[in-house]
Protein backbone atom coordinates (compact mmCIF):
# COMPACT_ATOMS: atom_id res chain seq x y z
CA UNK A 1 0.00 0.00 0.00
CA UNK A 2 3.00 2.13 1.11
CA UNK A 3 4.48 1.89 -2.60
CA UNK A 4 0.79 2.65 -4.01
CA UNK A 5 0.71 5.78 -2.60
CA UNK A 6 3.89 7.17 -3.38
CA UNK A 7 3.56 5.98 -6.91
CA UNK A 8 0.20 8.30 -6.64
CA UNK A 9 1.80 11.22 -5.19
CA UNK A 10 4.83 10.91 -7.71
CA UNK A 11 2.25 10.88 -10.39
CA UNK A 12 0.62 13.96 -9.43
CA UNK A 13 4.14 16.03 -8.84
CA UNK A 14 4.60 14.56 -12.10
CA UNK A 15 1.39 16.09 -13.55
CA UNK A 16 1.80 19.12 -11.89
CA UNK A 17 4.89 20.14 -13.08
CA UNK A 18 3.55 18.78 -16.91
CA UNK A 19 0.54 21.12 -16.75
CA UNK A 20 2.90 24.05 -16.29
CA UNK A 21 5.51 22.83 -18.76
CA UNK A 22 3.36 21.32 -21.72
CA UNK A 23 2.65 24.19 -24.42
CA UNK A 24 0.10 22.43 -25.70
CA UNK A 25 -3.15 23.82 -24.14
CA UNK A 26 -5.61 21.33 -24.84
CA UNK A 27 -2.79 18.41 -23.71
CA UNK A 28 -2.37 20.41 -20.68
CA UNK A 29 -5.95 20.16 -19.80
CA UNK A 30 -6.47 16.62 -20.12
CA UNK A 31 -3.39 16.26 -17.67
CA UNK A 32 -4.58 18.51 -15.81
CA UNK A 33 -7.68 16.07 -15.39
CA UNK A 34 -5.70 13.16 -14.72
CA UNK A 35 -4.17 14.98 -11.88
CA UNK A 36 -8.13 15.53 -10.78
CA UNK A 37 -8.52 11.98 -10.68
CA UNK A 38 -5.37 11.02 -9.13
CA UNK A 39 -6.37 13.50 -6.72
CA UNK A 40 -9.27 11.66 -6.33
CA UNK A 41 -8.04 8.39 -5.21
CA UNK A 42 -5.63 9.86 -3.01
CA UNK A 43 -8.89 11.86 -1.12
CA UNK A 44 -10.40 7.84 -0.60
CA UNK A 45 -7.09 6.42 0.42
CA UNK A 46 -7.17 9.77 3.54
CA UNK A 47 -10.69 8.12 4.15
CA UNK A 48 -12.69 11.46 2.98
CA UNK A 49 -15.13 10.21 0.66
CA UNK A 50 -17.17 12.98 0.13
CA UNK A 51 -14.44 15.20 -0.73
CA UNK A 52 -13.22 12.52 -3.41
CA UNK A 53 -16.89 12.25 -4.81
CA UNK A 54 -16.78 16.41 -5.08
CA UNK A 55 -12.98 15.92 -6.79
CA UNK A 56 -14.68 13.85 -8.92
CA UNK A 57 -17.56 15.71 -10.35
CA UNK A 58 -15.77 18.62 -10.02
CA UNK A 59 -12.43 18.37 -10.51
CA UNK A 60 -12.11 16.17 -13.48
CA UNK A 61 -15.68 16.84 -14.83
CA UNK A 62 -17.28 20.23 -15.04
CA UNK A 63 -13.85 22.12 -14.59
CA UNK A 64 -12.47 20.57 -17.80
CA UNK A 65 -15.78 21.13 -19.80
CA UNK A 66 -15.20 24.23 -18.96
CA UNK A 67 -11.63 24.85 -20.15
CA UNK A 68 -12.54 22.79 -23.56
CA UNK A 69 -15.65 25.34 -23.91
CA UNK A 70 -13.15 28.08 -23.35
CA UNK A 71 -10.47 26.53 -25.78
CA UNK A 72 -13.37 26.25 -28.27
CA UNK A 73 -14.59 30.34 -27.82
CA UNK A 74 -11.12 31.56 -28.18
CA UNK A 75 -10.39 28.63 -31.22
CA UNK A 76 -7.21 27.54 -29.36
CA UNK A 77 -7.93 24.15 -30.62
CA UNK A 78 -6.48 24.50 -33.84
CA UNK A 79 -6.99 21.95 -36.91
CA UNK A 80 -3.39 20.71 -37.31
CA UNK A 81 -3.56 19.52 -34.34
CA UNK A 82 -6.44 17.62 -35.10
CA UNK A 83 -4.65 15.06 -37.87
CA UNK A 84 -1.14 14.77 -37.40
CA UNK B 1 -13.40 -24.55 -2.84
CA UNK B 2 -11.89 -21.18 -2.01
CA UNK B 3 -8.87 -21.49 -3.85
CA UNK B 4 -10.29 -21.92 -7.19
CA UNK B 5 -12.74 -18.84 -6.10
CA UNK B 6 -9.16 -17.07 -5.95
CA UNK B 7 -7.40 -18.45 -8.96
CA UNK B 8 -10.36 -17.80 -11.12
CA UNK B 9 -10.40 -13.64 -10.10
CA UNK B 10 -6.56 -13.80 -10.56
CA UNK B 11 -7.33 -14.64 -14.10
CA UNK B 12 -10.12 -12.37 -14.43
CA UNK B 13 -8.40 -9.71 -13.44
CA UNK B 14 -4.68 -10.47 -15.05
CA UNK B 15 -7.41 -10.39 -18.47
CA UNK B 16 -8.56 -7.24 -17.38
CA UNK B 17 -5.54 -5.32 -16.68
CA UNK B 18 -3.92 -7.64 -20.39
CA UNK B 19 -7.10 -5.28 -21.92
CA UNK B 20 -6.44 -2.16 -19.92
CA UNK B 21 -2.61 -2.05 -21.22
CA UNK B 22 -3.53 -3.02 -24.57
CA UNK B 23 -6.01 -0.06 -24.32
CA UNK B 24 -3.11 2.39 -23.51
CA UNK B 25 -0.25 1.22 -25.70
CA UNK B 26 -3.18 0.79 -28.75
CA UNK B 27 -3.99 5.11 -27.93
CA UNK B 28 -0.22 6.05 -27.97
CA UNK B 29 0.80 3.68 -31.10
CA UNK B 30 -2.63 4.58 -33.73
CA UNK B 31 -2.45 7.77 -35.42
CA UNK B 32 -5.84 8.32 -36.97
CA UNK B 33 -8.60 9.10 -34.43
CA UNK B 34 -11.63 6.74 -35.07
CA UNK B 35 -8.51 3.49 -34.50
CA UNK B 36 -7.60 5.47 -30.98
CA UNK B 37 -11.31 5.53 -30.42
CA UNK B 38 -11.48 1.66 -30.91
CA UNK B 39 -8.42 0.72 -28.59
CA UNK B 40 -10.09 3.72 -25.71
CA UNK B 41 -12.88 1.79 -26.22
CA UNK B 42 -11.80 -1.76 -25.78
CA UNK B 43 -10.21 -0.65 -22.57
CA UNK B 44 -13.70 1.00 -21.11
CA UNK B 45 -15.88 -2.12 -21.56
CA UNK B 46 -13.88 -5.42 -21.78
CA UNK B 47 -11.37 -4.28 -19.27
CA UNK B 48 -13.09 -2.84 -17.27
CA UNK B 49 -15.72 -5.40 -17.29
CA UNK B 50 -13.20 -8.12 -16.68
CA UNK B 51 -11.47 -6.43 -13.98
CA UNK B 52 -15.01 -5.82 -11.85
CA UNK B 53 -16.16 -9.71 -12.62
CA UNK B 54 -12.58 -10.76 -10.84
CA UNK B 55 -13.30 -8.35 -8.14
CA UNK B 56 -17.27 -10.02 -7.62
CA UNK B 57 -15.67 -13.07 -8.23
CA UNK B 58 -13.67 -12.38 -5.00
CA UNK B 59 -16.69 -10.76 -2.95
CA UNK B 60 -18.75 -13.75 -4.00
CA UNK B 61 -22.66 -12.64 -3.21
CA UNK B 62 -22.54 -9.06 -1.79
CA UNK B 63 -23.74 -5.46 -1.78
CA UNK B 64 -20.37 -4.47 -2.99
CA UNK B 65 -20.77 -6.86 -6.09
CA UNK B 66 -24.41 -5.65 -7.13
CA UNK B 67 -22.45 -1.78 -6.50
CA UNK B 68 -19.85 -3.13 -8.90
CA UNK B 69 -22.34 -4.59 -11.61
CA UNK B 70 -23.83 -1.44 -11.27
CA UNK B 71 -20.68 0.46 -12.53
CA UNK B 72 -19.98 -2.00 -14.93
CA UNK B 73 -23.92 -1.28 -16.20
CA UNK B 74 -23.42 2.00 -16.40
CA UNK B 75 -19.83 1.50 -18.14
CA UNK B 76 -21.93 -0.38 -20.57
CA UNK B 77 -24.15 2.55 -21.53
CA UNK B 78 -22.02 5.47 -21.02
CA UNK B 79 -18.87 4.41 -22.60
CA UNK B 80 -19.88 3.58 -26.22
CA UNK B 81 -22.07 6.72 -26.74
CA UNK B 82 -19.24 8.65 -25.72
CA UNK B 83 -17.04 6.69 -28.21
CA UNK B 84 -20.05 7.11 -30.98
CA UNK B 85 -20.44 10.79 -30.38
CA UNK B 86 -16.37 11.13 -30.86
CA UNK B 87 -16.47 9.36 -34.01
CA UNK B 88 -19.48 10.84 -35.29
CA UNK B 89 -17.84 14.22 -34.83
CA UNK B 90 -14.40 13.04 -36.61
CA UNK B 91 -16.78 11.42 -39.37
CA UNK B 92 -18.49 14.62 -39.78
CA UNK B 93 -15.46 17.18 -39.50
CA UNK B 94 -12.05 15.04 -41.69
CA UNK B 95 -12.27 15.64 -44.81
CA UNK B 96 -10.07 12.69 -45.50
CA UNK B 97 -11.73 9.98 -44.71
CA UNK B 98 -13.76 9.40 -47.37
CA UNK B 99 -17.39 9.36 -48.24
CA UNK B 100 -19.22 7.93 -44.59
CA UNK B 101 -22.61 9.00 -44.68
CA UNK B 102 -23.78 10.57 -41.55
CA UNK B 103 -27.30 10.87 -41.39
CA UNK B 104 -28.50 13.94 -39.44
CA UNK B 105 -32.52 13.76 -37.60
CA UNK B 106 -34.80 16.04 -36.98
CA UNK B 107 -37.14 16.40 -33.70
CA UNK B 108 -39.55 14.09 -34.58
CA UNK B 109 -36.67 11.47 -35.23
CA UNK B 110 -37.15 11.45 -39.39
CA UNK B 111 -34.35 11.68 -41.49
CA UNK B 112 -33.51 15.58 -42.59
CA UNK B 113 -30.44 15.79 -44.18
CA UNK B 114 -27.36 13.46 -45.72
CA UNK B 115 -23.88 14.87 -45.21
CA UNK B 116 -20.99 13.05 -47.23
CA UNK B 117 -18.09 13.13 -44.77
CA UNK B 118 -16.55 16.12 -46.30
CA UNK B 119 -18.05 20.06 -44.98
CA UNK C 1 21.89 30.51 -25.83
CA UNK C 2 19.81 33.47 -26.50
CA UNK C 3 21.97 33.80 -29.70
CA UNK C 4 20.15 30.76 -31.42
CA UNK C 5 17.38 32.21 -31.48
CA UNK C 6 15.56 33.69 -34.07
CA UNK C 7 14.71 37.49 -34.15
CA UNK C 8 10.88 36.19 -33.94
CA UNK C 9 11.11 35.08 -31.18
CA UNK C 10 12.72 37.72 -29.41
CA UNK C 11 10.45 40.28 -29.36
CA UNK C 12 8.85 39.38 -25.65
CA UNK C 13 9.23 42.55 -24.15
CA UNK C 14 8.15 44.83 -27.60
CA UNK C 15 5.30 42.69 -27.71
CA UNK C 16 4.85 43.40 -23.74
CA UNK C 17 5.27 47.20 -24.74
CA UNK C 18 2.72 47.11 -27.10
CA UNK C 19 0.54 45.12 -25.19
CA UNK C 20 0.39 47.96 -22.08
CA UNK C 21 0.35 50.16 -25.16
CA UNK C 22 -2.43 48.52 -26.21
CA UNK C 23 -1.82 48.32 -29.73
CA UNK C 24 -1.63 44.60 -29.40
CA UNK C 25 -3.57 41.31 -29.07
CA UNK C 26 -1.68 38.94 -27.58
CA UNK C 27 -3.83 35.98 -28.68
CA UNK C 28 -2.99 37.12 -32.15
CA UNK C 29 -0.81 34.43 -33.13
CA UNK C 30 -1.62 31.82 -30.92
CA UNK C 31 -5.22 31.53 -31.97
CA UNK C 32 -5.90 31.71 -35.40
CA UNK C 33 -3.98 30.08 -38.25
CA UNK C 34 -2.58 33.16 -39.57
CA UNK C 35 0.73 32.07 -40.84
CA UNK C 36 3.56 32.66 -39.16
CA UNK C 37 4.19 35.49 -36.58
CA UNK C 38 6.22 38.93 -38.45
CA UNK C 39 8.34 40.63 -35.85
CA UNK C 40 8.61 44.22 -37.11
CA UNK C 41 12.07 44.68 -38.16
CA UNK C 42 11.96 42.06 -41.26
CA UNK C 43 10.66 44.42 -44.06
CA UNK C 44 10.64 41.84 -46.69
CA UNK C 45 8.22 39.98 -44.83
CA UNK C 46 5.61 42.81 -44.68
CA UNK C 47 3.35 42.29 -48.26
CA UNK C 48 2.99 38.69 -47.22
CA UNK C 49 1.55 39.24 -43.68
CA UNK C 50 -0.58 42.22 -45.01
CA UNK C 51 -1.96 40.19 -47.56
CA UNK C 52 -2.78 37.34 -45.30
CA UNK C 53 -4.31 40.67 -42.95
CA UNK C 54 -6.23 41.43 -45.70
CA UNK C 55 -7.82 38.12 -46.32
CA UNK C 56 -8.55 37.24 -42.49
CA UNK C 57 -10.39 40.78 -42.24
CA UNK C 58 -12.52 40.30 -45.56
CA UNK C 59 -13.41 36.63 -44.02
CA UNK C 60 -14.33 38.37 -40.63
CA UNK C 61 -16.49 41.44 -42.25
CA UNK C 62 -18.66 38.62 -43.53
CA UNK C 63 -19.20 37.08 -41.08
CA UNK C 64 -19.42 40.05 -38.23
CA UNK C 65 -19.60 42.60 -40.30
CA UNK C 66 -17.23 45.54 -40.45
CA UNK C 67 -16.92 47.15 -36.95
CA UNK C 68 -15.68 44.30 -35.32
CA UNK C 69 -11.75 43.45 -36.97
CA UNK C 70 -9.25 45.61 -35.22
CA UNK C 71 -7.72 48.69 -35.72
CA UNK C 72 -4.02 47.18 -35.31
CA UNK C 73 -4.48 44.44 -37.67
CA UNK C 74 -5.28 46.66 -40.78
CA UNK C 75 -2.46 46.04 -43.62
CA UNK C 76 0.19 48.38 -43.03
CA UNK C 77 -0.08 48.60 -39.68
CA UNK C 78 3.58 47.66 -38.38
CA UNK C 79 4.58 49.87 -40.99
CA UNK C 80 3.06 52.94 -39.30
CA UNK C 81 3.93 51.36 -35.86
CA UNK C 82 7.93 51.40 -36.95
CA UNK C 83 7.04 54.93 -38.48
CA UNK C 84 5.89 56.54 -35.23
CA UNK C 85 8.60 54.81 -33.67
CA UNK C 86 11.01 56.32 -35.77
CA UNK C 87 9.02 59.84 -34.82
CA UNK C 88 9.45 59.40 -31.38
CA UNK C 89 12.98 58.51 -31.40
CA UNK C 90 13.68 61.68 -34.07
CA UNK C 91 15.44 59.83 -35.59
CA UNK C 92 14.66 59.27 -39.56
CA UNK C 93 16.05 54.91 -39.45
CA UNK C 94 13.56 52.80 -37.99
CA UNK C 95 15.67 50.17 -38.19
CA UNK C 96 18.55 51.53 -36.08
CA UNK C 97 16.61 52.26 -33.02
CA UNK C 98 14.61 48.79 -33.57
CA UNK C 99 17.87 47.23 -33.22
CA UNK C 100 18.86 49.27 -29.95
CA UNK C 101 15.64 48.14 -28.33
CA UNK C 102 17.07 44.83 -29.54
CA UNK C 103 19.82 44.54 -27.37
CA UNK C 104 18.29 46.31 -24.51
CA UNK C 105 16.16 43.81 -24.87
CA UNK C 106 18.63 41.29 -24.79
CA UNK C 107 19.89 42.04 -21.44
CA UNK C 108 16.33 42.57 -20.10
CA UNK C 109 15.46 39.22 -21.17
CA UNK C 110 18.93 37.58 -19.20
CA UNK C 111 17.71 39.29 -16.33
CA UNK C 112 14.37 38.21 -16.36
CA UNK C 113 15.21 34.73 -16.77
CA UNK C 114 17.64 35.03 -13.92
CA UNK C 115 15.55 36.81 -11.49
CA UNK C 116 12.32 34.32 -12.39
CA UNK C 117 15.09 31.53 -11.55
CA UNK C 118 16.23 32.84 -8.64
CA UNK C 119 12.65 33.84 -7.13
CA UNK C 120 10.78 30.19 -7.74
CA UNK C 121 14.30 28.97 -5.97
CA UNK C 122 13.54 31.27 -2.96
CA UNK C 123 10.02 30.30 -2.65
CA UNK C 124 10.71 26.76 -3.33
CA UNK C 125 13.19 27.13 -0.43
CA UNK C 126 10.86 28.80 2.39
CA UNK C 127 8.71 26.16 1.81
CA UNK C 128 10.70 23.48 2.45
CA UNK C 129 12.09 24.87 5.62
CA UNK C 130 8.72 25.59 6.77
CA UNK C 131 7.83 21.89 5.78
CA UNK C 132 10.76 20.78 8.12
CA UNK C 133 9.73 22.71 10.65
CA UNK C 134 6.36 21.23 10.95
CA UNK C 135 4.93 19.35 13.41
CA UNK C 136 5.03 15.16 12.52
CA UNK C 137 1.72 14.01 10.83
CA UNK C 138 -0.52 12.53 13.08
CA UNK C 139 1.44 12.98 16.55
CA UNK C 140 -0.90 13.42 19.63
CA UNK C 141 1.14 16.59 20.63
CA UNK C 142 -0.12 18.78 17.41
CA UNK C 143 -1.28 22.05 18.49
CA UNK C 144 -4.26 21.33 16.32
CA UNK C 145 -4.78 18.75 18.56
CA UNK C 146 -6.53 20.50 21.31
CA UNK C 147 -10.09 20.51 23.13
CA UNK C 148 -11.96 21.51 20.14
CA UNK C 149 -12.16 18.27 18.04
CA UNK C 150 -11.91 16.25 21.21
CA UNK C 151 -15.58 17.71 22.31
CA UNK C 152 -16.46 17.58 18.47
CA UNK C 153 -15.73 13.94 18.83
CA UNK C 154 -17.69 12.76 22.46
CA UNK C 155 -20.30 15.35 22.04
CA UNK C 156 -21.00 15.94 18.11
CA UNK C 157 -23.36 12.81 17.48
CA UNK C 158 -25.23 13.74 20.52
CA UNK C 159 -25.28 17.75 20.05
CA UNK C 160 -25.99 17.43 16.09
CA UNK C 161 -28.00 14.02 15.87
CA UNK C 162 -26.13 13.57 12.24
CA UNK C 163 -24.15 10.59 12.25
CA UNK C 164 -21.88 11.47 9.57
CA UNK C 165 -19.79 13.61 11.44
CA UNK C 166 -18.49 16.06 8.41
CA UNK C 167 -21.41 17.28 7.62
CA UNK C 168 -22.33 17.83 11.23
CA UNK C 169 -19.53 19.91 11.54
CA UNK C 170 -19.62 21.84 8.65
CA UNK C 171 -23.42 22.56 8.37
CA UNK C 172 -23.90 22.94 12.18
CA UNK C 173 -21.04 24.10 14.18
CA UNK C 174 -19.18 25.79 11.43
CA UNK C 175 -22.42 26.65 9.12
CA UNK C 176 -21.53 30.08 8.95
CA UNK C 177 -18.04 29.18 6.87
CA UNK C 178 -20.39 27.03 4.69
CA UNK C 179 -23.18 29.96 3.92
CA UNK C 180 -19.88 31.69 2.70
CA UNK C 181 -18.63 29.17 1.34
CA UNK C 182 -22.36 29.24 -0.76
CA UNK C 183 -22.19 33.25 -1.03
CA UNK C 184 -18.79 32.89 -2.62
CA UNK C 185 -20.33 30.44 -5.54
CA UNK C 186 -23.33 32.37 -6.14
CA UNK C 187 -20.60 35.54 -6.32
CA UNK C 188 -18.55 33.51 -9.12
CA UNK C 189 -21.96 32.43 -11.16
CA UNK C 190 -22.81 36.53 -11.31
CA UNK C 191 -18.83 37.74 -11.86
CA UNK C 192 -19.18 34.78 -14.86
CA UNK C 193 -22.76 36.53 -15.92
CA UNK C 194 -21.21 40.45 -15.97
CA UNK C 195 -18.37 38.30 -18.07
CA UNK C 196 -19.80 36.45 -20.53
CA UNK C 197 -23.33 37.46 -20.84
CA UNK C 198 -24.34 38.62 -23.91
CA UNK C 199 -26.82 41.57 -24.15
CA UNK C 200 -29.69 40.73 -26.60
CA UNK C 201 -31.44 44.21 -26.63
CA UNK C 202 -28.88 45.48 -29.44
CA UNK C 203 -29.68 44.15 -33.08
CA UNK C 204 -25.94 44.26 -34.01
CA UNK C 205 -24.98 42.16 -31.12
CA UNK C 206 -28.08 39.65 -31.32
CA UNK C 207 -26.79 38.87 -34.80
CA UNK C 208 -23.57 38.30 -33.65
CA UNK C 209 -24.90 35.89 -31.07
CA UNK C 210 -26.86 34.02 -33.67
CA UNK C 211 -23.93 33.29 -36.05
CA UNK C 212 -22.20 32.44 -32.52
CA UNK C 213 -24.77 29.91 -31.79
CA UNK C 214 -24.41 28.51 -35.55
CA UNK C 215 -21.07 28.50 -35.22
CA UNK C 216 -21.12 26.48 -31.76
CA UNK C 217 -23.63 24.02 -32.73
CA UNK C 218 -22.11 23.70 -36.56
CA UNK C 219 -20.52 20.54 -35.33
CA UNK C 220 -22.19 19.02 -33.04
CA UNK C 221 -24.44 16.32 -33.46
CA UNK C 222 -28.08 17.31 -33.32
CA UNK C 223 -30.80 15.07 -32.08
CA UNK C 224 -28.80 12.10 -32.03
CA UNK C 225 -30.89 9.70 -31.56
CA UNK C 226 -28.26 7.28 -29.24
CA UNK C 227 -27.47 10.02 -27.14
CA UNK C 228 -31.00 11.10 -26.22
CA UNK C 229 -31.92 7.43 -25.67
CA UNK C 230 -29.14 6.54 -23.37
CA UNK C 231 -30.12 10.00 -21.50
CA UNK C 232 -33.31 9.15 -21.30
CA UNK C 233 -32.02 6.14 -19.37
CA UNK C 234 -29.08 7.89 -17.71
CA UNK C 235 -30.04 11.14 -16.79
CA UNK C 236 -32.93 10.17 -14.12
CA UNK C 237 -30.87 7.52 -12.24
CA UNK C 238 -27.97 10.21 -12.18
CA UNK C 239 -30.65 13.28 -10.68
CA UNK C 240 -32.01 10.19 -8.42
CA UNK C 241 -28.42 9.64 -7.14
CA UNK C 242 -27.66 13.47 -6.73
CA UNK C 243 -30.78 13.46 -4.63
CA UNK C 244 -29.78 10.85 -2.63
CA UNK C 245 -26.20 12.27 -1.80
CA UNK C 246 -28.19 15.34 -0.69
CA UNK C 247 -31.24 13.79 1.40
CA UNK C 248 -28.48 11.17 3.04
CA UNK C 249 -25.67 14.16 3.71
CA UNK C 250 -25.91 13.51 7.57
CA UNK C 251 -26.06 10.24 7.41
CA UNK C 252 -23.47 8.40 5.11
CA UNK C 253 -20.54 10.54 3.34
CA UNK C 254 -21.87 13.11 0.80
CA UNK C 255 -23.68 15.79 1.58
CA UNK C 256 -24.68 19.32 -0.73
CA UNK C 257 -21.59 20.17 -2.18
CA UNK C 258 -20.90 16.59 -3.79
CA UNK C 259 -24.82 15.99 -4.65
CA UNK C 260 -25.03 19.64 -6.00
CA UNK C 261 -22.54 18.61 -8.17
CA UNK C 262 -24.03 15.50 -9.48
CA UNK C 263 -27.41 16.85 -10.00
CA UNK C 264 -25.32 19.50 -11.99
CA UNK C 265 -23.69 17.67 -14.19
CA UNK C 266 -26.70 15.49 -15.00
CA UNK C 267 -28.38 18.48 -15.67
CA UNK C 268 -25.38 19.24 -18.37
CA UNK C 269 -25.85 16.08 -19.83
CA UNK C 270 -29.75 16.50 -20.42
CA UNK C 271 -28.56 20.01 -21.79
CA UNK C 272 -26.16 18.02 -24.00
CA UNK C 273 -28.13 15.70 -25.53
CA UNK C 274 -31.56 17.56 -26.14
CA UNK C 275 -30.77 20.97 -26.78
CA UNK C 276 -31.18 24.48 -25.04
CA UNK C 277 -34.67 24.61 -26.24
CA UNK C 278 -36.00 21.45 -24.28
CA UNK C 279 -33.92 22.19 -20.73
CA UNK C 280 -35.31 25.60 -20.80
CA UNK C 281 -38.77 24.69 -20.28
CA UNK C 282 -38.32 23.15 -16.75
CA UNK C 283 -35.04 25.06 -16.29
CA UNK C 284 -34.62 28.77 -17.28
CA UNK C 285 -33.07 31.71 -15.40
CA UNK C 286 -35.93 32.97 -13.92
CA UNK C 287 -36.14 29.67 -12.30
CA UNK C 288 -32.43 29.29 -11.17
CA UNK C 289 -32.86 32.88 -9.96
CA UNK C 290 -35.50 32.28 -7.86
CA UNK C 291 -34.00 28.84 -6.50
CA UNK C 292 -30.60 30.57 -5.61
CA UNK C 293 -32.66 33.61 -3.76
CA UNK C 294 -35.09 31.20 -1.49
CA UNK C 295 -31.97 28.99 -0.89
CA UNK C 296 -29.62 31.41 0.03
CA UNK C 297 -32.45 33.70 1.97
CA UNK C 298 -33.12 30.79 4.01
CA UNK C 299 -30.09 30.01 4.96
CA UNK C 300 -29.17 33.07 5.58
CA UNK C 301 -32.47 33.30 8.00
CA UNK C 302 -31.65 30.40 9.72
CA UNK C 303 -27.90 31.20 10.27
CA UNK C 304 -28.73 34.65 11.77
CA UNK C 305 -31.29 33.36 14.06
CA UNK C 306 -28.65 31.22 15.74
CA UNK C 307 -26.61 34.50 16.09
CA UNK C 308 -29.50 36.19 17.94
CA UNK C 309 -29.69 33.39 20.31
CA UNK C 310 -25.88 33.42 21.14
CA UNK C 311 -24.18 31.90 18.22
CA UNK C 312 -22.96 28.76 19.93
CA UNK C 313 -23.81 26.68 17.19
CA UNK C 314 -27.15 26.58 15.37
CA UNK C 315 -29.49 26.46 17.62
CA UNK C 316 -32.91 25.23 16.38
CA UNK C 317 -36.32 24.29 17.45
CA UNK C 318 -36.48 21.12 16.09
CA UNK C 319 -35.92 17.95 17.65
CA UNK C 320 -33.10 16.39 16.99
CA UNK C 321 -34.74 12.95 16.40
CA UNK C 322 -32.99 9.29 16.86
CA UNK C 323 -29.61 9.77 14.66
CA UNK C 324 -29.49 7.36 11.99
CA UNK C 325 -32.50 7.80 10.75
CA UNK C 326 -33.41 10.26 7.19
CA UNK C 327 -35.25 13.00 9.68
CA UNK C 328 -33.11 13.64 11.96
CA UNK C 329 -30.63 16.33 13.33
CA UNK C 330 -32.38 19.10 12.91
CA UNK C 331 -31.31 21.83 10.53
CA UNK C 332 -28.72 20.07 8.68
CA UNK C 333 -31.26 18.12 6.20
CA UNK C 334 -33.18 21.49 4.96
CA UNK C 335 -29.95 23.31 4.88
CA UNK C 336 -28.08 20.29 2.74
CA UNK C 337 -30.71 20.77 0.52
CA UNK C 338 -30.12 24.65 -0.03
CA UNK C 339 -26.15 24.09 -0.83
CA UNK C 340 -27.25 21.67 -2.68
CA UNK C 341 -29.73 23.61 -4.83
CA UNK C 342 -27.11 26.68 -5.02
CA UNK C 343 -24.36 24.75 -6.44
CA UNK C 344 -26.59 22.28 -8.78
CA UNK C 345 -28.06 25.90 -10.29
CA UNK C 346 -23.85 27.38 -10.15
CA UNK C 347 -22.83 24.61 -11.95
CA UNK C 348 -25.59 24.53 -14.88
CA UNK C 349 -25.44 27.81 -15.11
CA UNK C 350 -21.64 28.40 -15.77
CA UNK C 351 -22.09 25.75 -18.56
CA UNK C 352 -24.39 27.71 -20.71
CA UNK C 353 -23.02 31.05 -20.03
CA UNK C 354 -19.81 29.60 -21.20
CA UNK C 355 -22.11 27.80 -24.41
CA UNK C 356 -24.33 30.56 -25.43
CA UNK C 357 -23.83 33.88 -23.09
CA UNK C 358 -27.16 33.38 -21.34
CA UNK C 359 -29.11 31.35 -19.61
Amino acid sequence: MEVFELLLLLSLVVCAVSVAVIRDLLASIIVFMSYSLIMCIIWILLQSPDLAITEAAVGAGVTSVLFFVTLKKIHAIRKEDRDE
Amino acid sequence: MEWVRYFLAGILLLLGLFLEILAVFGVNKFRKALNRIHAAAIGDTLGILFVFLGCMVLRGFSMDSLKLFLVIAFFWLASPVSGHMISRLEAMTNENLGEIAVVHLDNEGKQEEKDHGSV
Amino acid sequence: MSKRKSPQELGGYLKFKRWLAGDLDLLEDVTEDAGPAVAPESADRLPARDSALESRRRASEEVYGPEVWPQSHTPGYAQAWRDRIALQKGTGDAQAVLQAQEKSLRFFRAVYKIMAVLLCGAIILVFLWTTVHLPPFGSPDNPANNEVPARYIRHGVEETGATNFVTGMILDYRAFDTFGESCVLFIASCCVQVLLRVDACDGKSAARTRIQQENDRLFEPKNDGILQQTARLLVPLILIFGVYIILNGHLSPGGGFSGGAVLGSGLILYLNAFGFAKTERFFNERIYRRITLCALTFYCLAKSYSFFTGANHLESGIPLGTPGAILSSGLILPLNICVGLVVMGTMYSFYTLFRKGGM
